[in-house]
């Protein structure tokens, strides 16, 4: 896996970057690192979304021998032949292009390297080729007919991962994957579509979560102060009715203190309940029904045509009034006569198709002053 | 006469009166229920001595238009009937109003619970447009919650349908707040579009959960609007400036919608937009808009079962302040938040048990004439 670091990799043809640090020779403070740390991007993520890196004291690039105690800032990184190096002697050797792993020889690109995140390099070499098997290789039980096939297939994606990690046959096995995404690139999508909307699930549900913890700190805040007032008022009573009335002080005490329990007792109990009944409501509806799409119009009004057609004008003395309002007071305040013509014909029409009743309601009582 | 004195007693037998749950200038709301099925109603008693001439004009109004219109988003008028001097109407009970979910703090709205209020506020109000009536008090508190989260539109006091040419209309309707310029101008021939331009300011009200142009009069309602809308020209509204009331406010600049309603969504913006341009005839109609793009964008509305709501407050149990006279004055039960204080209009809430809404009723009490209760 490593060979011995070999000669050429030392010519001095490559141009340095200004403030890169060669790491042999102890430079004088302060020290530019690269200029290119914020590139480097993937490694593996933790819950939270950080990548964490992996670092140790004796840490030393193969490539230029520094180490901590010459490069306090040395930063190792992988490259994509799992080979560490560090960033100084990244970006020497990458700047001008792809080149060859000064370790194993293998072309690589200067954006390919990444993070190390574990201690052991085969790990890291592991995590990222399962983490690209499981892109792609993604069926679930559902996607079986039976559990035996279901097997079969998840032997086959461990022999493909095996092979990879192992550097078996490596054409074989790429030709394998790609022979699977070919076949299976429809259901790929859904499946990787089933997994976006499952993390969007759970997204919403801590979301919700989330909400509800606040209102209930919230609520527990305001109860705090509510209590703490209480409390200040109960002494400030006490206070005023040993001034004013001349009964036994100790009985007195005693009473508002009683007083004072009880409707503490009752503010807690109550207030619980109705939070738990909050809670309640909202997370079982939110389970049970879903949002509908809007529908415009409800109802059936409009699939019936009119009956009618509405003219320009009509010969009607009753808006007269309208059309020589030359200021256009009506046209400002969004008067239109046409509506009032609409409203006219269509109160004409509208019974047209209902049949007469068939004897009378006694629905006229209704009126009040009879 | 004998015959409909007889057929209104048999009404009247159908429903029963529970307590007192609110009081308005013009009626009393008691909760009550059908005696066949135990269906829960409110009935609202309309104080007729009081007025010289007959029944006061709202009650007309709302018996009139609330016979007409019976749809999911409307609220149903069940009944009317006479007891004694006094006229009755029998509404569908509904728990809450959009106002108080607003207010309450404790909940928290998603765009698609907005946009879910938002379409059935215009379901409803697409209704009543199509069979020619305005309504003319939109505002949250009109906007009634039932058991079940849907929306109703309610207190149809200042509805009327549409004028005949050359009728004129009184400018003097909705709630300063939610009134739309051309009122404001003293203009008497007006059209729908001022009922949107109140849905509009309810949108906004939504979003923002505090009064979107919350003016101190009728002057000042005027530049408020401007203020957050801009000056209009008389390119943006042809022939605003000959408007009865018209009075220059001075030049604003318009405040663009995304600095305020920074989260909301493009398709959320262009239809606030459009509920709140000057000209009426430009703006957007309840039709139109219910084929707007906001409603059928993701996400999808919330389904009304699953909007938030105020916790239920006559389940809490009641503080021990009646036990020992010395609780503070207004002693909401724990966890009772945002009881909107002396609101007079009438409100079919759930607060006939808060200490709150009992002593407005209380004091008004006093300078109402007391009704004969039955």
């Amino acid at each position: 896996m490593s060979r011995p670091p070999s000669g050429n990799w030392l010519r001095g043809t490559v141009i340095r970057k200004g403030g890169s640090s060669v790491g042999n020779t102890r430079t004088s403070t302060p020290q530019i690192q690269s200029t290119s740390s914020t590139v480097f991007g993937g490694g593996v993520k933790d819950a939270s979304g950080r990548v964490s890196e992996y670092s140790s004291m004796d840490d030393t690039c193969p490539v230029c021998k520094s180490d901590r105690y010459l490069n306090p800032k040395l930063r190792l990184l992988v490259s994509a032949c799992y080979h560490k190096m560090c960033e100084s002697c990244i970006d020497r050797l990458f700047t001008l292009g792809p080149a060859p792993c000064p370790i194993c020889g293998k072309i690589l690109r200067k954006l390919a390297f990444t993070p190390q995140t574990f201690e052991d390099l085969g790990v890291e070499k592991e995590v990222a080729i399962r983490r690209r098997i499981a892109k792609e290789f993604n069926k679930r039980r559902e996607d079986f007919a039976d559990l035996h096939s279901y097997n079969d297939y998840l032997e086959m994606v461990e022999d493909i991962t095996f092979n990879l990690i192992n550097d078996i046959d490596i054409p074989d096995t790429e030709a394998r994957i790609a022979a699977y995404r070919r076949e299976n690139a429809a259901l790929i999508e859904l499946n990787v579509q089933r997994e976006e909307q499952y993390q969007k699930y759970l997204k919403e549900q801590e979301e919700a979560e989330r909400q509800e913890r606040e209102q209930i700190a919230l609520e527990l805040r305001r109860l705090e102060e509510e209590e703490r007032e209480e409390r200040a008022k109960e002494r400030r009573e006490i206070i005023d009715k040993l001034e004013t009335s001349d009964k036994d002080a100790a009985k007195l005490v005693a009473r508002s203190r009683a007083d004072a329990l009880r409707r503490a007792h009752a503010r807690s109990s109550s207030s619980t309940v109705a939070n738990a009944r909050l809670q309640r409501s909202r997370t079982a509806q939110s389970a049970v029904v879903a949002d509908v799409p809007h529908v415009p119009l409800q109802d059936d009004w409009y699939t019936y045509e009119d009956k009618f057609v509405l003219r320009d004008d009509y010969d009607d003395p009753a808006s007269e009034a309208v059309r020589r309002d030359r200021d256009g007071i009506m046209r400002a305040g969004g008067y239109r006569v046409e509506e009032a013509w609409e409203r006219a014909l269509r109160s004409a029409v509208a019974g047209l198709e209902i049949m007469p009743l068939q004897g009378l309601s006694n629905e006229d009582s209704a009126h009040p002053n009879g | 006469m004998d015959a409909v004195e007889k057929a209104n007693a048999d009404r009247q037998k159908r429903w029963a009166k529970d307590q007192k749950i609110g009081e308005g200038t013009y009626a009393v709301v008691y909760r009550g229920r059908e005696l066949a099925t135990g269906r829960k109603v409110a009935i609202k008693k309309i104080k007729v001595g009081q007025f010289k001439d007959g029944l006061d004009m709202s009650a007309i109004r709302e018996v009139k238009y609330l016979r007409e219109l019976k749809h999911q988003n409307v609220i149903e008028l069940l009944d009317v009937f006479s007891s004694k001097k006094n006229l009755n109407l029998v509404l569908e009970f509904l728990d809450t109003d959009l106002e108080l979910v607003i207010r309450d703090r404790s909940l928290v709205f998603l765009p698609a619970d907005i946009k879910s209020w938002m379409a059935m506020t215009f379901r409803g109000l697409e209704f009543c447009h199509r069979n020619f009536i305005l309504h003319r008090d939109l505002k949250p508190n009109n906007l009634l919650i039932a058991a079940n989260g849907h929306l109703k539109l309610a207190d149809f006091g200042l509805a009327r349908d549409f004028a005949d040419p050359g009728y004129k209309m009184t400018c003097q309707v909705i709630t300063r707040w939610y009134r739309p310029p051309e009122l404001l101008f003293g203009c008497r021939y007006y059209s729908t579009a001022v009922d949107i331009w109140s849905v509009g300011c309810i949108f906004a009200e939504l979003m923002l959960r505090i009064p979107y142009l919350p003016g101190e009069s009728d002057m000042d309602q005027l530049k408020t609007i401007f203020r957050a809308l801009g000056t209009p020209t008389e390119e943006d509204w042809p022939g605003h400036t000959k408007l009865p009331d018209y009075v220059p406010v001075g030049q604003f600049q318009k405040t663009p919608f995304r600095d305020l309603f920074s989260a909301a969504s493009p398709e959320c913006l262009n239809l606030l937009s459009k509920c709140l341009i000057y000209e009426p005839r430009r703006r957007i109609s309840a039709r139109e808009a219910l084929y707007h793009p906001y409603f059928t964008s993701h996400p999808h509305p919330t389904h009304p079962s699953k909007l938030p709501k105020p916790a239920d407050k006559t389940s809490a149990t009641l503080p021990l302040e009646e036990l020992d006279g010395n609780a503070e004055p207004n002693g909401n039960g724990p966890g009772v938040k945002a009881n909107p204080p002396n609101k007079l209009k009438r409100k079919l809430s759930s607060d006939e048990l808060s200490g709150g809404g009992r002593s407005i009723a209380r004091k008004l009490d006093f300078t109402q004439q007391r009704q004969t209760v039955q």
